[in-house]
């Protein structure tokens, strides 16, 4: 396994506009046959505000324990959006996949936004273009994931767009693999923070495999996430098209 | 022939279609923002969060200009009420109502987004100085002319004993002053006596003056005391219609004055025209007596239907 850059620092401010958005479980920790309910966040500092179910919004919502995968049920409207019956053992990974949505920003705050996702190449490819002065015109979508109970194979991907899948998970440590329609994304940068603590933020780039670990330095609740920015598809009236992946669990 | 189409190029076709619809689309997080504008112009802003509302990251503005808290008045002149709530990361909902308006408005809002502005209507918005003054004038007037005819009644009494110019002045005076005093401390919570005691002292002071009229052709010193006591009994019964009808919280003193100085000018009136009237029949003591009965007379009725009540 390639060197990895691992970096602990002081949270910098994100700008508001591009937000994290990640899934926190009633319980990390449910017993066969509890219900758990599966709250939809979108923040920052892992401080954030629950997401009403919008079925407008849901590209995929589900669940995949031992026996396969099933949609996640909810009320529309309701918070928290899902409740998961752990109908088949301890263990199961939930997924959330929106369809996009449009986003403008002033080009400073939009600047800002890309160094602190790592996106230079897209901070290039704006100077490159003369764009640097301009608004942004972005398509994001979420690919949110969260792992429920311990001793469950998680490192089964979902399928999404963009998505974090731990290889392997302890209480000290994690290996997780960034992937991009199904390929392993190098070198972009994935962040981990911890929900008690989360001026503790570590930084590491993905290696050739997409692969990234951690050091966990302490238990409780983490958030590993990642922004991959593409050009967006014609006609679709954006520049860019932004995909957030993240990952919560506890170890 | 052309290319054959692929995988990715269904997808973007898929995301563009797709686009079309959602483009403006954003998460829409659970927090409710409600202003609602009253008609004693103040307003309200609360936050429903499920995390703690961050009051210092909501900014309020009448008319463009920031108000410092999420309660207060509104401010005179203000028309128009914008908003922003930096206190969340998804969209909101930002309800706003004026007060004894059915309908509500509801905008759909960014964390960084400024409402649009939201129009207040002509009740919550405070009246000027000038209005005020005008309002109570026009009240004051009006609870004299046409609809207070006991109190008219009451003048006319003391017109009918007024012998001279001057025995005139003086008892409308000593009335004027009196229910000045009784108005002020009754509206400031000084003094306070029962309506159901008030309305037939009042109607009860019509008869007395009335019949005094009948008794006497004289103005005798105790009448202009009598008068001023009397006066106190109306000034309380004045004060109780003030109430219902409300002061101004922040104009409170000009809104008193100026529905004294409206209540003097409709005595006035009332003497005026009595005088342009009757004043050639002041001399004529049957005139007098025949007026001073009829209202002695519905004075007793008042006091004894005010009581019955």
């Amino acid at each position: 396994m390639k060197r990895f850059l691992v970096i602990a620092c002081l949270l910098s401010c994100a700008p508001l506009g591009a937000h994290d958005f990640w899934i926190e479980p009633s319980t990390f920790r449910p017993a066969t046959g509890a219900m758990v309910m599966t709250t939809l966040l979108v923040g920052q500092q892992f401080v954030g505000d629950p997401i009403a179910r919008d079925s407008s919004q849901i590209e995929r919502f589900v669940v995949r324990d031992a026996r396969g995968e099933r949609n996640v049920a909810g009320f529309e409207g309701h918070n928290p959006a899902g409740i998961v019956r752990m109908e088949n053992g301890t263990a199961a990974v939930v997924g959330y996949r929106s369809k996009p949505a449009f986003l403008s920003m002033p080009p400073e705050k939009f600047e800002q936004y890309l160094r602190d996702e790592g996106l230079d190449t897209v901070l290039a490819a704006r100077t490159r273009r003369g764009e640097s002065k301009q608004p942004s015109r972005e398509i994001y979508s979420r690919c949110a994931k969260t792992l429920l109970g311990v001793r469950g194979d998680f490192s089964r991907p979902l399928g999404f767009r963009l998505e974090l899948t731990p290889e392997s998970l302890d209480a000290s440590r994690v290996v997780v693999r960034l992937d991009y329609e199904s390929h392993p994304l190098a070198n972009a940068l994935i962040i981990a923070m911890h929900r008690d603590d989360p001026s503790l933020r570590i930084r590491v780039r993905s290696d050739a495999h997409g692969r990234a670990a951690f050091s966990l330095p302490k238990p409780g609740v983490w958030m590993i996430k990642s922004v991959y920015m593409i050009d967006a598809p014609p006609a679709s009236g954006a520049e860019w098209e932004s995909l957030w992946a993240s990952l919560t669990f506890e170890n | 022939m052309g290319e054959p189409v692929g995988f990715a190029d269904v997808r973007k076709l898929a995301l563009v279609l797709l686009l079309a619809t959602t483009a403006s689309a954003h998460e829409i997080g659970t927090t409710q923002i409600h202003a609602l504008f009253r008609r004693d112009h103040t307003y309200a802003v609360t936050i429903r969060s499920v995390r703690k509302p961050a009051s210092e990251k909501a900014f309020v503005y009448f008319d463009g200009v920031r108000a410092s808290a999420l309660t207060g008045d509104i401010p005179a002149h203000a028309h128009t009420f914008t908003f922003r709530y930096e206190g969340t990361f998804a969209k909101y909902t930002l309800t706003l109502q004026n007060e004894g308006s059915d309908s509500v408005t509801t905008q759909w809002l960014d964390a960084e987004t400024t409402s649009n502005p939201f129009v207040l209507s002509r009740d919550v918005i405070p009246p000027t100085r000038f209005e005020v003054i005008r309002q109570y004038v026009a009240l004051g007037f009006t609870h004299i002319l046409p609809e207070g005819f006991d109190h008219i009644l009451f003048v006319l009494g003391l017109f009918l004993l007024a012998t001279s110019m001057r025995a005139l002045l003086s008892q409308i005076t000593a009335f004027t002053v009196a229910h000045s005093i009784s108005l002020a401390l009754t509206m400031y919570g000084v003094v306070s006596l029962p309506s159901r005691v008030v309305e037939p002292a009042i109607a009860l002071s019509i008869a007395c003056v009335a019949i005094e009229n009948v008794i006497t052709s004289r103005l005798h010193p105790w009448r202009v005391v009598v008068v001023f006591v009397f006066g106190l009994l109306h000034g309380m019964g004045f004060a109780g219609v003030l109430r219902e009808l409300g002061l101004p919280r922040r104009q409170f003193v000009p809104a008193l004055v100026s529905f004294n100085v409206g209540v003097e000018v409709g005595q006035l009136v009332v003497i005026a025209v009595a005088m342009l009237l009757f004043a050639q029949w002041l001399r004529n003591r049957r005139f007098v007596v025949a007026c001073s009965v009829a209202i002695a007379l519905t004075g007793l009725f008042w006091t004894v239907q005010r009581i019955a009540i």
